[in-house]
């Protein structure tokens, strides 16, 4: 998998075409696993999209007593094991960035696998494909760098100048997985 | 105990030792002092030795997870809490009863693979239950009259019966029911494997297909080892008995270290009710963003001290633990941290900022007097 994920929040328009996406994914069942929600109601309609950041190390794996949750060698973090999970819902709580989502009736945690059948073939996941504003691409990691310095230089025209010490909050997170 | 345990190499070779020699224990009580040993069986209970030892050794380094450890921890301590023993032992019960005696969970996941999941978890239950039972020699049957059959457990005389009986029919024919049960849920499952492309993205052969495919060969020689004497005369039994001994080897062998291990763990489901939530969907919890009610405090304590202990700093400014937030605000967080724009965490909503230090606000006001005769005297020049 030579691709990464790149966010771009401002760019969400609320469409909800990649929750629509993530529905149809093959192993789904039919319930989304992203999200699609606003920044702040009281001030506007500003949406951002979120998914999985697929950590290295993964907080929701190491709080999972059943040891279910899985990374496979490309380093995307799966879905808890059926047959492993308890239903402790201990991941949902653990996971710094309030990713995985928990099914009360089937008894079992689901959360945004990148829609790994696809992204291992490096064809670019459900909400990737159908985002019409381009707030989620699925490209290579070196346009990714490119996009990342053209933001910097972007933020300096806008007139905000990033000081030594947040100088790096200027540059938006990647994530996602990829090899050099 | 720490001290017992550094008698030995390392914490499951302790218990290894223990198991080992329990079992040994209670096969010299089953057997009589080793008097009726089945030696036709001498195979499958030197793997059944091994079988123990491995699960064992798997459970005892599942337990030294950091986040097995915490939860078995506060099961333990809410076990011998007073208070709590009426909580307890609903919680026991009903795990017990829906989650392992009818598996009501997988049901709901769709009605073939619950039948499926139930018949060869069952099967393999019963299985090895009947195996383990007569390879350690604690339950044989013997004969005390032309028409009586007694069951002998542990060197105590139980049951009687008639060996033409219906009591006796099942206890014989016990292995070709579990057998038979399996052999419907093994069916079922490989024809899923087969069939669902949904699985197979992230089914692995030597994971999820080679237990099917181990288990099928088990109850294949054995049922075929009944037609043998059945229907057959006793054809090729002893070579029959042979093969199948060999794939029963090989299952008990591959059963602590692969996808089966699942059934060992799976009552651990129980503490879910017992520590955590006690009714499905009902937190008593708040979010210290949101006021909304969205865990409990034994589990976030649980999970705080997880994290901790695994070197996870998973704290905000302020010094609360994103655990104590709900998902929705921790997603918040990372978005508004990530756009630059931090925010005070356990603030209400404050009216709109509209001065970003470059563009005047409120073109459509009137200005104040000074802009206006500044601009005057600007036109004067």
């Amino acid at each position: 998998m030579n691709k990464v994920m790149y966010l771009e929040f401002e760019r969400c328009i609320g469409c909800r075409a990649c929750q629509a996406a993530c529905r149809e994914c093959g192993g789904h069942d039919a319930k989304e696993r992203n999200y699609v929600e606003y920044v702040n109601f009281f001030e506007n309609r500003q949406t951002y999209p979120m998914m999985c950041m697929q950590c290295k190390d993964p907080a929701c794996a190491k709080v999972c007593p059943a040891n279910a949750i899985q990374i496979t060698e490309e380093g995307v973090v799966l879905s808890a094991m059926e047959d492993k999970c308890i239903g402790c819902r201990n991941c949902t709580f653990g996971c710094p960035f309030g990713i995985p989502k928990f099914d009360f009736e089937e008894n079992k945690m689901y959360k945004c696998d990148m829609c790994y059948d696809r992204t291992k073939h490096d064809i670019s996941p459900m909400c990737a494909s159908v985002c019409p504003s381009d707030a989620i691409r699925f490209i290579d990691h070196d346009e990714m760098m490119d996009l990342r310095r053209r933001r910097t230089q972007m933020n300096l025209i806008e007139g905000k100048k990033p000081s030594e010490n947040d100088k790096w909050e200027y540059v938006p997170e990647f994530f996602g997985v990829y090899s050099d | 105990m720490s001290q017992l345990e550094k008698s030995f190499y390392s914490k499951a070779s302790m218990y290894s030792f223990v198991v080992v020699t329990v079992l040994f224990f209670l096969m010299w009580v089953g057997t009589g002092q080793f008097s009726h040993m089945d030696w036709m069986l001498f195979g499958y209970m030197v793997s059944s030795f091994i079988f123990f030892i491995g699960i064992t050794v798997r459970l005892t380094s599942w337990l030294m997870r950091p986040a097995t450890n915490e939860v078995i921890k506060r099961s333990i301590r809410n076990m011998k809490t007073k208070k709590r023993q009426k909580r307890n032992w609903r919680a026991i019960t009903k795990t017990l009863i829906d989650n392992i005696i009818l598996q009501k969970f997988i049901f709901k996941r769709g009605l073939y693979r619950g039948v499926q999941h139930w018949l060869i978890a069952w099967g393999c239950i019963g299985s090895l239950a009947i195996t383990f039972g007569l390879t350690f020699g604690w339950m044989h049957f013997k004969l005390i009259d032309a028409t009586t059959y007694q069951m002998v457990v542990f060197g105590i005389p139980t049951l009687e019966m008639a060996p033409d009986g219906f009591l006796a029919q099942m206890f014989f024919e016990g292995l070709n029911i579990t057998a038979s049960m399996l052999l419907i849920g093994l069916a079922m499952a490989i024809t899923r494997r087969i069939k669902n492309h949904d699985l197979q993205v992230t089914q692995r052969a030597e994971f999820d297909l080679f237990p099917l495919y181990i288990l099928l060969a088990v109850t294949l020689t054995g049922l075929f080892l009944t037609v043998s004497y059945k229907l057959l005369g006793g054809w090729m039994h002893p070579q029959l008995a042979l093969i199948h001994q060999i794939t029963v080897v090989v299952f008990l062998i591959y059963f602590p270290f692969g996808k089966l291990f699942h059934l060992p763990i799976r009552p651990m489901a129980m503490s879910v009710p017992m520590n955590y939530q006690e009714t499905p969907e009902v937190d008593t919890k708040t979010c210290l963003g949101c006021d909304e009610l969205y865990s409990n405090d034994e589990q976030i304590a649980d999970v705080k001290a997880m994290l901790g202990a695994q070197a996870f700093d998973l704290t905000n400014e302020d010094g609360d633990w994103l655990a104590e937030y709900c998902p929705a605000c921790r997603r918040k967080l990372r978005v508004m941290s990530q756009l630059n724009l931090p925010k005070k965490t356990n603030s209400k909503p404050t009216p709109i900022e509209t001065n970003n230090g470059i563009h005047m606000p409120g073109f459509g006001r009137k200005r104040s007097e000074e802009f206006y005769q500044s601009a005057e005297a600007k036109e004067e020049f």
